[in-house]
């Protein structure tokens, strides 16, 4: 009885229910353990469900337009982590020696567990994905995020009418949430969800999926697509123009109460964002019943109200970085370059998901000069007063010293 | 000289108190966190609009500006308190044992924060009981000033006619089960169940609660009120951090610990799931002990800590909703921040369902807006819709069932608050689902605990030793004493001061080696 002799506890034999507790403590000694067999439980426990790194293999690489791959993805040793239609894993990349990630929606069904595919859709002024769709080939290793991100059917309110509007590459997490529809449905027999999937595309070649989806369309009762092409060629007889709101009521009627019940979610360029969120806000569709997926960085930080009025884009101000074994370091940086990416140029890193503001992996203390924060930058109310920022969409405004 | 002083593992609110206090203290400190933020438990997570707050429920110990009570004291020498907005809640809790068919609920009775008016209330609802509440609550009051004053006092003499003389109740009533307590006093069920609502904090049946510890929570809460702070317990972790960092100290995140390396019993160093490795004299741990010493330390657990292990059993943990609803917190019904809807007078019963991933039985709803309105957008509510469960059930499922059984779950605990609050589905804006896994993943605990060990009579720290098999290895966090905020606060300053006294120990006997070397 190792605990309970020590002096100043001796007295306490004089209070009720002291003797009673040591006798429990007894009882209870000879049937415990000391949780050694346990050795590793939470570890591997939480590793099934949100492993922090995969280890992954390009096993194929499917051509799906000119400017369109879709890169299939095995795990290398262990079985995939299950996600949720809509999610997305950040893809870390070394492109010349620069360490970098990118965040791509799993275009792949949850049910499908031997790999994930990765729709990347060329970014005419981009980096990363010229380096996916002309380097990379089978046989190439990754590492990346488990699956992240809150853009996915919740049924705890999201119901069973359901509108997707896609655009561009936005059709990644889409195709996932509809082949999960499909399998759900074959599963479960629940029929009774229903989706409507308007699909924007700037010209006819760049549309992902066509073949496909129109197949599944056509097996499928509970899915209708509309397409929309924005520059049409000649001789293309279909819908063109955007997603407005004389489209959507066109599409789904313009009954309040049967709007307010769907659920609608977004997803293509910032600029298709802004836009179909504003047409849904004119259609007097509530807030909580649209669902807008992030989209990295804003793309022209400088033409944002908040921006410094004397600062231009091409700017330049010196970081510093101070780290915790008190080494420091210095680069010249772009004021309208994120933060994350000109420390990543450097060889300095910081952790990150989303790169988008959202998860707050990348976060970052200025302990000197300032940064201007984008709505896009989900901060903690007291986050701003003591200096933390979201690294992947901050912008250095004045010389800064942060700390990492 | 090493690296540092002191290395703490793990910024929760004992490690961020006590890596706060060792640095303030002139300890040079480090300190590690293996997520991206301050606070383990004392956090919170954006969804659209709304900021959640992951743990605090109700802040004890702080008192009011008038009267303030130790937590205030410890914030101040901590620097903080006056970066801090306190909120003091005007209720206890609100407990409902709804109708089964639409009638008046069979039991409603809400709580003031006051003593007096405590007691009014529960005479008003309870006439015929009216002198045993008098003789009841006088004795929570009676019972806990003995055990703030008089018990350590009487302890610290080891003297037991000291103890006779000076705790008569804690004598008769300090560590007998609460229940029986209970049923000394009141004869009607109705009134035990609401009495004893705050077991949930504890989250054992009050058979299994020593009566000290629920008497002092009523008292306590009532007396000094309980409070929340503007922007909730992420705000005193990222005040605590910041008053640490302000000190001088070094913080690294997305950091976990790997490894505690020891000499001959002794820490020297800790090394980083990074690699890296600081030496340091002293290591206090944050993290359990089953982490700390079964997998942490580099060498064999020590006797000592496999033989205290062994009367422990794993505490439970909990499933949460937090919800953003599109109405008002008037709209939905809401007249109290906390409030436990209970379907059996039974406690026991409660504690049954918390076993597996059956229909919940006991829920507790806090409405984080209802006292502090910019807790949520105008016209919109916060709100955490809690039930305790044990992790085991999650952890059998297969990782493909994990999710659909977590909205289905999800789906009934809604079910459950809706029969007092009918419109909560409706209004759903943002919402986040947290199983016992999810604590799991973000705690490092085992079983996804969020009060540490089960907290039976036995658990306390009068019945354990502390444990010093490894010098300079210092355990700090619910695990060794309490679970909850007050109590996690009060270890990591109490362990700091330990820890800052050795410190000037071992300085000044260096001092006199180098002296009588001279
Ligand atoms: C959650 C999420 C899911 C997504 N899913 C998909 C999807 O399924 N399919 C898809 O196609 N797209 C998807 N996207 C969009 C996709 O992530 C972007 O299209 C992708 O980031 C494009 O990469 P890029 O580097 O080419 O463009 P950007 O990242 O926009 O490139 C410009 C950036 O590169 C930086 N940069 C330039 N030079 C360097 C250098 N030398 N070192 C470091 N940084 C440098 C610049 O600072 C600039 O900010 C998703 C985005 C998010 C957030
Ligand atoms: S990486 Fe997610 S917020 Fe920056």
């Amino acid at each position: 009885m190792p605990n309970s002799s020590s002096a100043k506890n001796n007295i306490l034999h004089a209070v009720k229910g002291y003797q009673e507790a040591l006798d429990h403590q007894q009882e209870l000694i000879k049937t415990g353990t000391d949780f050694n067999e346990q050795k590793g439980q939470v570890a591997n426990t939480i590793a099934t469900l949100h492993p922090k790194r995969l280890q992954l293999v390009v096993s194929e690489v499917i051509e799906d337009t000119a400017s369109t791959k879709t890169l299939r993805f095995k795990a290398e040793g262990i079985v995939l982590p299950p996600f949720q239609a809509g999610q997305y894993i950040n893809l870390f990349v070394n492109i010349e020696g620069t360490e970098t990630a990118r965040p791509y929606a799993i275009s792949s069904a949850p049910q499908q567990r031997g790999y994930y595919d990765l729709t990347i859709k060329r970014v005419a002024d981009g980096y990363v994905s010229h380096y996916l769709l002309d380097d990379v080939k089978a046989g190439d290793r990754f590492q990346s995020t488990g699956p992240m991100g809150t853009f996915y059917h919740n049924p705890l309110f999201h119901g069973d009418d359901l509108v997707f509007l896609a655009g561009g590459s936005g059709i990644a997490p889409a195709r996932s949430m509809i082949i999960n529809m499909i399998e759900n449905t074959l599963t479960h027999r629940k029929a009774a969800q229903k989706l409507h999937l308007v699909y924007a595309s700037s010209y006819e070649a760049d549309v992902i999926y066509e073949n496909e989806l129109k197949q599944l369309e056509k097996e499928h009762d509970f899915l209708t697509i509309t397409w929309l092409i924005s520059r049409p060629t000649e001789k293309y007889t279909g819908r063109t123009g955007h997603v407005n709101a004389e489209l959507l009521t066109e599409l789904l009627g313009s009954d309040l109460e049967k709007l307010q019940r769907k659920m609608f979610y977004i997803c293509g360029p910032t600029s298709f964002h802004d836009f179909c969120a504003q047409q849904l806000e004119q259609l007097k569709v509530k807030a909580r019943r649209v669902r807008i997926e992030c989209n990295g960085p804003p793309k022209h930080p400088e033409t944002l109200t908040g921006w410094p009025q004397d600062l231009i884009a091409s700017d330049k101000v010196s970081v510093t970085i101070n780290k915790a074994d008190g080494t420091q370091g210095q680069f010249e940086a772009r004021v309208d370059e994120p933060l994350l990416n000109s420390m990543e140029r450097n060889g300095y890193s910081a952790e990150n998901a989303c790169r988008s503001g959202e998860c707050s992996l990348c976060r970052v203390k200025v302990v000197k000069g300032s940064v201007f924060n984008p709505q896009e930058a989900r901060l903690r109310s007291t986050d701003e007063a003591y200096g933390w920022c979201h690294s992947c969409v901050a912008f250095p405004t004045s010389d800064i010293e942060i700390m990492v | 000289m090493t690296d540092f002083d002191a290395i703490v593992i793990g910024a929760g609110n004992a490690g961020l108190t006590a890596a706060t206090a060792l640095q303030r203290g002139g300890a040079r400190t480090l300190l590690l966190e293996r997520h991206n933020i301050p606070g383990g438990c004392a956090t919170s997570f954006i969804r659209g609009e709304f900021e959640f707050e992951v743990a605090l429920h109700q802040l004890s110990g702080m008192g009011t500006e008038k009267s303030p009570f130790i937590m205030r004291k410890i914030f101040t020498d901590l620097g903080i308190m006056d970066q801090l907005n306190v909120v003091e809640e005007r209720e206890l809790y609100r407990v409902v044992l709804p109708s089964i068919e639409n009638k008046d609920h069979e039991i409603d009775v809400t709580l003031p924060a006051n003593i007096k008016a405590l007691k009014k209330t529960l005479i008003a609802h309870y006439p015929d009981e009216s002198e045993n509440i008098e003789a009841y609550l006088t004795l929570c009051e009676k019972l806990s000033l003995e055990c703030f004053m008089m018990l350590p006092r009487a302890q610290k003499t080891g003297d037991q006619t000291v103890l006779e003389s000076t705790c008569p109740l804690y004598i008769q009533y300090g560590l007998t089960p609460s229940k029986d307590v209970l049923n000394e006093f009141f004869t009607n069920k109705d009134l035990k169940a609401v009495i004893a609502a705050y077991w949930c904090y504890i989250g054992l049946p009050p058979k299994d609660i020593p009566f000290c510890d629920l008497a002092v929570m009523i008292y306590a809460y009532a007396a000094f009120k309980p409070c929340h702070v503007q922007g909730g317990s992420q705000a005193i972790s990222s005040a605590l951090l910041e008053s640490f960092l302000a000190a001088g100290g070094k913080v690294l995140f997305n950091t976990g610990a790997e490894k505690i390396l020891s000499e001959d019993n002794q820490v020297k160093a800790v090394q980083t799931e990074h690699g890296d490795i600081f030496s340091c004299e002293h290591v206090i741990s944050n993290t359990s002990p089953l982490h700390t010493f079964n997998e942490l330390l580099d060498i064999p657990t020590p006797q000592q800590a496999s033989d205290d292990m062994k009367s422990r059993r794993l505490g439970t943990s909990a499933f949460v909703l937090y919800l953003g609803l599109d109405c008002t917190p008037e709209e939905l019904g809401v007249t109290a921040a906390s409030n436990f809807i209970i379907d059996d007078r039974d406690e026991e019963v409660a504690f049954e369902t918390m076993q597996g991933i059956v229909d919940p039985t006991h829920t507790m709803l806090t409405c984080y807006n209802h006292d502090d309105p910019t807790f949520a957008p105008p016209g919109k509510s916060s709100i955490s819709l809690l039930c305790l469960q044990y992790s085991q059930a999650w952890q059998d499922l297969p990782v493909e069932e994990y999710a659909q059984a977590k909205y289905d779950f999800a789906d009934k605990l809604i079910d459950h608050a809706e029969r007092v609050f009918p419109n909560i589905r409706k209004n759903i804006e943002e919402v986040e689902v947290a199983t016992p896994l999810t604590m799991m993943r973000y705690l490092n605990t085992p079983g996804g605990a969020i009060y540490g060990f089960q907290q039976n009579t036995q658990d306390a720290a009068m019945f354990r030793e502390r444990i010093n098999a490894i010098q300079g290895l210092h355990m700090a966090g619910s695990w060794n004493g309490m679970g909850g905020f007050q109590p996690t606060y009060m270890i990591g300053e109490s362990t700091a001061r330990a820890v800052l006294k050795k410190l000037k120990n071992t300085q000044s006997e260096i001092k006199q080696q180098e002296l009588s070397h001279a």
